[in-house]
């Protein structure tokens, strides 16, 4: 999905943890989540806690978007 | 560690007056059995069946399988899970061979249950259309997972187990017909002979991606998802101290009748001493974090390397996201010098297009593979359903559908199934029975 | 009897060498040049031999197939063969494209040969079968015969093997069989780690396919101005999943409004995937799909603007194939917003 949808001209950032998988798909924006079942918030940690993760790497992807890059990137989180 | 098997070979099985195994018939006493079962009080309703190979018979929703199984010295064959605590892999077990025990839920099943047919096109999908079987249809009180598409089917799974060790009381006292030796020395101390040959692990990831407890592979009754890898003796494996869980596909699944019986470790054990110099087990897992994953095939690769591994097995049980347990612990260690074979299964798509695994390696460059989870198959009706056949198309199994606008529901109404190979239980057999493989058309 | 047809190029059409090579297309009743091999043992009547210069098809490939099409129009027809086209470029190439348009237009099986090293192989492998033939015209009656071999299957409607079994290249799909000799999957392992631990050479059961990449999209310019789209595969859906998207192998999606939620509530949105434990995003599905992070995002000025919707499906056993659909029905939707960049969480 995500080739086909960057074939159409958008850039698209993958957000998964499964890096290996979005590297053999070719993915070509990648930013890492913590797990397959809560990719943007561990419930077994406080509330709080989750919002401040999902904000962060939700705009890491974001700025994600908006970076020049070479070649496949996993971007730093 | 000595494992000694007295094998008991099971030709017929029937029902009668009392529970015994002569002349290799093993009798049934169907109400004793089923009043056993019943002492479980979550079981709300059973019935006992016998199913062998040519029966007009077709099995859905199959939710275990178990080799009955009895320790003569009294310790339980299922150690930590239906018995106390107690080191397996040890001594005397005996076993009814050639028969299982199938444990099919009444109505309800789920993502990790599947089919068994007896005979005709379907018989050859799975190993237990080729074994003589004893059928508990049962249903459960187990309210909370009725109508969840995954289960724990726990009560049915313990019945199985039960049941399993409950019939093979009949040969407690009995002279096996034949005994197998499983021998394996303590690793260091091994004779020149065989430390002259390539030395070898057979690395194990069973399914364990579920976070809540009750659904994942046990070891001596411990949740696996809680482990990081470690050593075991193989004849724990084939003695009763791994039991098999309850999530995932169920073609990709290894019954605990599979650990029982492992193929792939006996054909390893037969090579030791001739051709290689079997070293043992490490024990991984299937995890659902990149970080586990990756901590996983961490441990197994030092394993290896410390236990002086020059070859290594992978075996998988799943596909999809475990590929990258498989593929990431496959290049583990062949990054740590260990030369490695893998096994698993494919995710070719219906249409035979897709990607085989999700995640790839040009490592990886010696695969052993036994099917495609997503396979078609279209099989006629049989004669008899043990369970409930609308369960494949309403229970949200992992190869069954409701409707489908090119397909059609999974269930006809003649009794007749379209399915994906997924829901085959035990199907591609990755565990060493598997006569399938892959070709590219 | 079965009826089939053939194409040839200007040379073994016998109109002439390259100076004929602009040879418009001709069909003639019966066999001509390698038609006569065939017909010796093809189980079915070759009908009619088309003839069409390498250039001309080359050059002029839209018309030189509708004039092709245009003369099978009407003719009875249970196959259709070309070549053996060996490791002749243009030749490869015509035969793999007039198969093509034959296959989708009329519907029949079709059937070529070529050299692995025609690039005639790389660009229709997947689409026909190809025989893998030799590199020079002199093997012409053993790559006939292979071919015959194939075509008679066909005809016959005899189940065809895999690629290795019956010498095409393969078509890049990949299928369960059963071993005829019955060897568990146990004594192949043994066998292959052996063969491995000692030196020997071993032929793996899935050979590692090369990695389809695509360009990189260029980044955006100016986030601050940019609009966002938000899509999953991991089976975020109202309660009562309206598009009754499958839990596993999907073909359906779903589109769902955002446009004034400031968060996906538990008990309003779900996952339908089984691939894992539902629990977490079921109790919370931003989880998966950070709508609430995205609003507060835009609130601050991080972003443009959110595209409305979010689309949903079902990543775990869902073929490529279908993927890519599924992606192909999505963009329009995100052409027509004028949407600047795409933000996909998987599970």
């Amino acid at each position: 999905m995500v080739k086909e949808i960057e074939k159409a001209g958008f850039p698209i950032v993958q957000m998964c943890n499964l890096i290996p998988v979005a590297k053999t798909v070719g993915s070509n924006r990648i930013v890492p989540t913590i797990s397959i079942p809560y990719p943007l918030g561990d419930p077994g940690t406080p509330k709080e806690e989750q919002w401040k993760l999902r904000y962060h790497r939700t705009k890491v992807a974001l700025e994600s978007l908006a970076t020049d890059i070479k070649e496949q990137t996993v971007f730093k989180v | 560690m000595r494992l000694e098997i007295g094998n008991f070979y099971v030709r017929e099985i029937v029902f009668g007056d009392t529970l015994k195994f002569e002349q290799g018939i093993l009798t049934i006493n169907k109400e004793a059995a089923l009043d056993f079962i019943r002492e479980d009080e979550r079981i709300t309703e059973a019935e006992l069946y016998i199913a062998k190979p040519g029966d007009d018979i077709r099995m859905c929703p199959v939710k275990e399988a178990v080799e009955p199984r009895v320790r003569p010295d009294g310790r339980s064959a299922f150690p930590g899970y239906v018995g106390e605590l107690e080191q397996a892999g040890e001594g005397m077990t005996y076993a009814l061979k050639g028969c299982s025990v199938l444990v099919v839920g009444r109505h309800w099943g789920g993502f990790q249950d599947g089919i068994v047919d007896m005979s005709g096109e379907g018989q050859k999908y799975t190993l237990f259309g080729e074994l003589q079987n004893v059928v508990l249809v049962a249903d459960t009180n187990e309210e909370f997972e009725k109508r969840e598409q995954q289960k724990k089917n726990d009560a049915l799974r313990r019945a199985g187990h039960r049941l399993a060790e409950f019939i093979a009381g009949c040969v407690k006292d009995l002279e096996p017909e034949e005994v197998e030796n499983f021998d394996l020395e303590p690793i260091i101390k091994r004779a020149a002979e065989i430390e002259k040959l390539p030395s070898v692990v057979y690395v194990m990831q069973p399914q364990t991606q579920m976070e809540e407890m009750g659904y994942n592979t046990l070891a001596y009754g411990w949740d696996m998802n809680h482990m990081v890898p470690t050593y075991m003796h193989p004849n724990e494996v084939l003695d009763g101290a791994i039991i098999s869980g309850s999530f995932m596909p169920v073609s990709s699944k290894w019954s605990t009748y599979d650990y029982q019986n492992c193929p792939n470790l006996k054909a390893l054990y037969q090579e030791h001493g001739k051709s290689i110099n079997f070293l043992g087990v490490i024990m991984s897992n299937l995890n659902v974090a990149l970080e586990q994953k990756e901590r996983a095939a961490i441990y197994v690769a030092q394993l290896a390397k410390s236990l002086g591994a020059d070859g290594a097995i992978v075996a998988e049980e799943g596909y999809g996201n475990p590929d990258a347990d498989f593929i990431g612990c496959y290049v583990a260690l062949e990054d740590a010098g260990v030369k490695t074979v893998g096994v698993t299964n494919e995710c070719t798509g219906r249409d035979g297009q897709s990607q085989p695994l999700v995640t790839l390696d040009e490592k990886c460059d010696a695969i052993v593979s036994c099917g495609n989870v997503s396979e078609l198959i279209e099989l006629p009706p049989m004669k008899v359903v043990l369970g409930e056949l609308e369960a494949l198309g309403r229970d949200g199994f992992s190869g069954g559908w409701a409707d489908d606008e090119i397909l059609g529901p999974s269930v006809r109404p003649d009794g007749s199934i379209i399915m994906e190979n997924n829901s085959m239980f035990c199907g591609d057999r990755v565990c060493g029975w598997s006569t399938k493989t892959m070709k590219e058309f | 009897m079965k009826k089939a047809i053939l194409y040839i190029n200007q040379f073994f059409g016998q109109i002439g060498g390259e100076d004929k090579a602009d040879f418009e297309p001709e069909i003639r009743e019966g066999q001509v040049g390698p038609g006569i091999e065939f017909a010796k043992s093809l189980n079915a009547e070759l009908t009619h031999t088309i003839i069409c210069g390498d250039n001309f098809m080359g050059s002029n490939t839209e018309e030189a197939v509708k004039i092709i099409l245009e003369m099978l129009e009407g003719k009875e027809m249970d196959l259709f063969i070309a070549g053996p086209a060996f490791q002749a470029g243009r030749y490869g190439v015509a035969c793999g494209t007039i198969c093509k348009a034959v296959k989708e237009k009329f519907g029949v099986p079709v059937v070529t040969s070529m050299n692995v090293e025609n690039p005639g192989v790389e660009m229709f492998k997947k689409d026909m079968y190809i025989l893998q033939g030799g590199n020079i015209a002199s093997r012409m009656r053993k790559d006939v015969k292979a071919m015959v071999s194939l075509c008679n299957k066909i005809l016959n409607e005899e189940e065809i093997g895999w690629a290795e079994k019956e010498g095409y290249f393969g078509r890049g799909v990949r299928k369960q069989i059963w071993l005829e000799e019955g060897t568990p999957a146990s004594v192949r392992m043994v066998d292959m780690l052996l063969k491995k631990l000692n030196g020997e050479s071993f032929e793996t059961e899935l050979p590692i396919p090369k990695l389809d990449r695509v360009p990189i999209a260029d980044a955006i310019k100016d986030l601050k101005s940019a609009r966002i789209a938000l899509v999953t595969t991991g089976g975020i859906v109202p309660v009562d999943n309206p598009d009754r998207i499958q839990s596993a192998s999907a073909t359906r999606w779903g589109r769902y409004d955002i446009g004034v939620i400031e968060a996906l509530k538990s008990g309003e949105y779900k996952t339908i995937h089984a691939g894992f434990d539902p629990a977490a995003a079921d109790a919370d599905p931003n989880v998966i799909t950070p709508v609430d992070a995205l609003q507060v995002l835009q609130k601050e000025g991080v972003y443009g603007s959110l595209h409305p919707f979010f689309y949903s499906t079902v990543g775990t056993g869902t073929t490529q194939a279908e993927a890519e659909r599924m992606a192909r029905e999505i963009v329009p939707y995100l052409k027509e917003d004028k949407v600047d960049g795409v933000i996909m969480v998987s599970t």
